[in-house]
Order: C-alpha cells, then structure tokens, then sequence
C-alpha cells in the first residue's frame, strides 16, 4: 500500500505535539530552542507533502524560505542566549523568571 | 516497497524526536536532533523532493547545528538538574494537552474528505518535476521573486544583530578592577581600535585604571565596615 | 518487491562493494606514496623494508593497528567517543556513489551496458556539499568526548576552520553550476566532452578552481591549513585520545576526504572521464573506450593527490588567526568576484 497524505501529516502532527511538550517540560533554554526547530521541520514536513500531492511548487518554495528564516533566527537567538549566560551565569529558564539580574 | 520505507524513517523521525525531549544532557539532545533532521530529509527523497531534501541536509543539520553545538561546547552546559521545586505538575500537563493536541488531529485526519488528488498514492509523483531544481528555480526567481528579495534582507539584518551581540567590547556591570597598577591592552580602552592591535596602556593607579575603563569606583575590601 | 528490483539492489550492491575496495585500496597506497614522496622532498628515504620497495607497508601499518591496545579515557562520554570516528568515516565514504567513474560502456560480446556511476540523480553536487557539511561533527564531537582541553581546542578550531572554508567552496563551484546548467555530476563531465579536451571547465573558469583548491585544501586539514592537527601545536589535536582502530579510522577519514575532494576537482574542472583524444581512436560505447576512461579519471586523481602531497612537503602551516582572516576576507570576496566574472562570460558569449 503506498504512503498516503495522511500519513505525512499525522507524522508531522506527532512531530509537532513532541515539539511542543519540548518547549513546556524543558527548562535548558537551548533545549527549548532545539524543540522550537523541531516544530518548524513538522510544519516543513507538511508543506512538502502537499506541495508533492498537489503539484505545486509554492509547498516546496515555502519550505525554503521557512529554512532561511530559521537560519536567522538561529542566529540571533543563539546570541541572545550567550549574552544572557554572559549576564546570569546561568541557562535555566527558571532562574531567569524576572528581568532584575 | 514505499510504505516500508516511510514507515522506517518515521519512526526514525518520532524515536529521535521523542530523544531530543526526554534526553537531559543538551549535547545528547542536539546529537537526537541531527538524526530528525536527516530522517526528514529522507521522507523529503519520498516525497520525490530532492532538493529540498539536499538544502535541509545543509543548512539545518549541516549549519544550524553546527552553530547549536558550538554554543552548547562554548558554554560548558550541564546535564538538568532534577529538581523543580515550583512546577511539580509540568509534566502530566504538557502530557495531558499533547494529547488533547493529537486527539484533535486524529480528528480531523479521520473526518475529513479527501479529494482524489490527495487520496491516491505516491505513484503519480513518477511523472511530476515538481521537486526538481530547475521548477523551484524558476519559480524563485519568477513569480516569488520579491519574498526572494525580502529574504536576503532578513539574513542580512540576522548577521548584524549576531554580530552586535556577540561583540566583546562592554565589560559586564558586575566587573571590578583588580588593586595595583594595571597595563591595559588598548582595544580594551579605545573601542576604535581593533583586536589585531598589541599596543598597551600603562596606568599608574588602580583609580587611573577604573576610570579609563569606565568602570565603577572600586571598593576596596579595607575600608568595608 | 518483484525480481527486477532485487537485481537492481543486487548489482548496485556489488558496484559499492567494488567501489568502496577499490578506493579503500588507492587510499592506503595514497599513504605510503605521501610518505616516499615527503622523504624524497626532505632529502632521505620513505619506508621501503616491507615488500618489494615498501609496497605491503599499508597491510603491515592496518595490522598494526588492529594489534594496538584500545585505550578509552576514563571520564569521556562514552556514546559521543565511539559515534565521532564513525562519523567521520562515513561521511567520508558516503560521497563515493555519486561520481562518475567513466562513460556507459558496453560488456564485449553482449549487450549488457553497464553505467560507471552508482547514483545518479538530479542534485548530486548539492549531496556532496551535503555530506561534507555533516562530516564536521566527526571532528567536533571527537574533540568534545575525549574530555582533554587540548583535543577540546583542536577541534573547535578545526570546525571553526571547516565550516569557514565551506562556504568559499560552494561559492566557487557555483560557477561550474551556471556553466553547466545542472547540478547533476553525470551530466556536468558530459558537458566537457567534444573538442578535445578544449571544453573543460577550468578554462572558463579558472579563478574558480584555483579558490576550490585552497578551499578543499582548508576543508581536509592538510597543510597549510593543518593547524588543528599538528603534532607540534596542540599534542595532536582532537585525535589526541584515540588510539588503535579507533585512530585509524579518523586517519583513513582523512586520506578518503582528500580523495573525494580531488574527485570533485576532476569531475567539475578537468572533465572527469574525458581523456583528449579517446573518443576518436576507440569510439563511443565500446569496452576499450570505457577502460580508457576510467583509468584517465584515475590518472587525473593522482595527479591532484600528488600535488596535495607536494604541497605538504613543501608550504609552513597559518597560524589560526591568519587562517580565519584569509578565509573570510580574502578568498570569500575572490570567490563572488570569480562568480561574477563567470556570470558575465556566460552572459557576454552563450556559445556553450
């Protein structure tokens, strides 16, 4: 039997909620991140499995403009997060629950 | 022939994914994440989409990664700590609403009506050239050209605001100067100066000293009562 | 799964088998010559006891280090320091598949054609870049897991350097991909034959190549970009704490990775597979045609793994701040610079 449409896009549901329980039971902020870009690939996975079952190349066009941007905020996300271990000394969300140092 | 392919890297994709939350130590996370994300690529070639398969390779487990892996051996980060004093019942509420979250999807995976270009199988995807390079070239530089545009502009903005985070020029607000007359390299000094240049300051107190580097008046330990 | 498939898996089975022996082979003696050909630059004698002139030394050398004693350090993490040389080494060997090793030729007195790539798909360039791009965390994670500052130093500093170096690579090969107008690499040593040898991309792209070459030099960390493995600077670096098979394999990873990266110079500037004058002599298609072929594919590839060795023996090594500012600052321009001169040549003449 071959691979059906839905079969992609409960996969990448899964992928998501896994995504999602991430960000809320993590409490290493660069874990949060790593969770927050496995919920862009989910959402990567379901564009181009549309793209594909529709053939239409805007899925797949989209999909390399999400990656460019997840490129970015890689970037500067992972800056932030060296200025605020520069600052706190520390990577737990928990201690950095107030904007006082 | 297919379905067993899919089936092989989806569960790839969910036992790395299902790794990266349950794993403590970040490095082991970050490793987890890598295996999701060439997984993916993999369901990407079944999905007859080469390219973007071949981009997500290099740039999310080749670039993005590599930075993430960077940080987290710069940074020395350790394992979590198992003790969470506040938030006792996090984890049976994330569990609880990622499956109110999947029940819904189940939902409408079930409910829904598929058309019959979404009910078939993969094999018309023999004839297509969707997911070649020439169609997602031609398509970028045609008909999305200015989302094209708008993206070099993003990336350009990311790298400046890497950079002006990351540069080491400010001392932190806790930082004190140590007694005793101090040579200070110029760079620290002179922010006009770059980093390649090796010529020095000599002060000849430590109040000189604080006050060149604009930090705030020393307490000396002494005179603490 | 019918019977034609499981043929096809078959034969593409035997054909990697084939293709990984034949390159494990070149690699080993790719060895033994780096250490004749230095001796001979630095005035004295390579090994030369074992076999006739030295020719069995590399089965000697992999007994040895089967033989060794395995040592693992005590605190390291233990997954992380058995997954780094495995990294490494398939990241190196994974790109084999995707060359093109000679024309299609046709077995004599049948009519089987037997095609001398393995995989051929339509974004094969963008694989290699691919796998390259992975082969970084084999250094990384070997230098992290060995719990060592030095090795910990080493090998930031030589994923620092490749990472760097990789983008001025892809740079320079994107003027082989506006000549070519594929990124396929079957299709790109077709696009160089006729004329005799005339055709090959390293005339319309000179600059190019001659980035791709320091930048592939950078990338394989060999001198002068040897930095993060010098034996002199940081007690060899990330591979400080492997021993035995374990640094064999970091060590055949790296002879592999000089090969496929030689491999790369072939196939997109000096025309794979295309020797000047054989299509005249033996005709297309024929058996004589494809050995030909092949054996000036190989000839090619041992002239740039010579020329890698020449280089070692010859050249001191950056330092690293030198390194990292040539690799931004200068060759990263030169490389946009070659593809807008590229572009305009393409633009100025469409004879091609």
């Amino acid at each position: 039997m071959e691979p059906q449409l839905s079969w992609y896009l409960a996969l990448s549901a899964v992928l998501f909620t896994i995504g999602v329980t991430g960000v809320i039971i993590k409490r290493n902020v660069i874990a949060m991140f790593m969770c927050i870009e496995l919920m862009l690939n989910a959402v990567n996975l379901t564009f181009v499995a549309f793209s594909s079952f529709f053939n239409d190349v805007t899925g797949q066009l989209f999909v390399f403009i999400v990656m460019t941007v997840a490129a970015a905020e890689a970037a500067v996300g992972l800056g932030i997060i060296i200025a605020i271990f520069r600052n706190r000394e520390t990577l737990d969300v928990d201690e950095a629950s107030i904007l006082k140092l | 022939m297919l379905a067993l392919l899919f089936l092989l890297f989806a569960g790839m994709a969910i036992g790395c994914a299902l790794a990266v939350v349950a794993q403590r130590n970040p490095l082991y996370s970050a490793i987890s994440l890598i295996g999701v994300f060439i997984s993916l690529a993999c369901l990407y070639v079944t999905l007859a989409a080469p390219f973007i398969a071949a981009v997500q390779v290099i740039v999310y487990a080749g670039a993005i990664m590599v930075l993430v892996v960077f940080v987290i051996m710069l940074l020395n980060v350790e394992e979590e700590a198992h003790q969470r004093q506040r938030l006792k019942f996090l984890l049976p509420v994330a569990i609880g609403l990622a499956g109110i979250l999947i029940a819904e999807v189940a939902f409408i995976l079930v409910t829904v009506q598929g058309t019959p270009a979404t009910s078939g199988g993969l094999t018309h995807l023999d004839e297509t050239n969707v997911g070649l390079t020439q169609s997602i070239g031609s398509a970028l530089f045609t008909q999305y050209l200015l989302p094209f545009e708008i993206t070099s502009i993003l990336l350009l903005m990311a790298i400046v605001g890497a950079m002006t985070l990351a540069r080491r020029g400010m001392l932190s607000p806790n930082a004190r100067v140590v007694p005793g007359a101090q040579v200070l390299p110029l760079s620290m000094v002179d922010p006009t100066v770059g980093h390649e240049d090796t010529r020095a300051i000599e002060t000849d107190s430590t109040d000189e000293a604080a006050r060149l580097l604009g930090v705030a008046e020393l307490r000396d330990q002494s005179k603490r009562e | 799964m019918d019977s034609q498939t499981a043929l096809d898996i078959l034969l593409k089975l035997v054909a990697i088998t084939v293709a990984f022996t034949v390159v494990l082979l070149i690699v080993a003696y790719t060895v033994l010559a780096e250490r004749r050909i230095l001796g001979f630059i630095q005035g004295r004698l390579g090994p030369n006891r074992v076999g006739p002139g030295g020719l069995l030394q590399p089965f000697a050398d992999l007994l040895k280090f089967i033989l060794k004693e395995d040592i693992v350090p005590d605190k390291s993490t233990r997954f992380v320091y058995f997954l780094a040389p495995v990294i490494a080494t398939m990241a190196a060997l994974m790109t084999m598949i995707v060359y093109p090793f000679g024309p299609e030729f046709q077995v004599p007195f049948t009519n089987i054609v037997i095609p001398l790539t393995i995989a051929r798909f339509d974004v094969s360039l963008l694989y290699v870049l691919g796998i390259t791009s992975v082969g970084v965390y084999g250094i990384m994670l070997a230098g992290w897991s060995s719990n060592n500052k030095y090795s910990l130093m080493g090998g930031l500093r030589a994923s620092a350097q490749m990472i760097s170096y990789e983008l001025a690579l892809g740079l320079s090969l994107i003027g082989v991909i506006l000549l070519a107008g594929t990124l396929d690499l079957a299709q790109i040593v077709e696009m160089q034959s006729g004329w005799h040898g005339a055709r090959w991309f390293i005339f319309f792209h000179p600059l190019g190549f001659i980035i791709y070459m320091i930048a592939a030099i950078a990338e394989t960390n060999r001198v002068p970009f040897d930095l993060p493995e010098a034996e002199t600077e940081l007690v060899a670096g990330f591979h400080t704490e492997y021993s035995a098979m374990k640094f064999a394999l970091f060590f055949l990873a790296e002879y592999i990775n000089m090969f496929t990266v030689s491999m790369l110079a072939t196939t997109l500037f000096l025309g794979g597979w295309n020797v000047p004058f054989a299509e005249d002599i033996f005709g297309r298609g024929t058996f004589l045609f494809g050995l030909v072929s092949a054996l000036g594919f190989l000839l090619k590839i041992i002239f740039f793994l010579f020329l890698y060795i020449w280089l070692r023996g010859t050249l001191p090594r950056f330092r690293f701040d030198q390194l990292m500012n040539f690799g931004w600052r200068i060759l990263l321009p030169f490389a946009l610079l070659s593809i807008f001169i590229t572009a305009t040549l393409i633009f100025l003449f469409p004879n091609l």
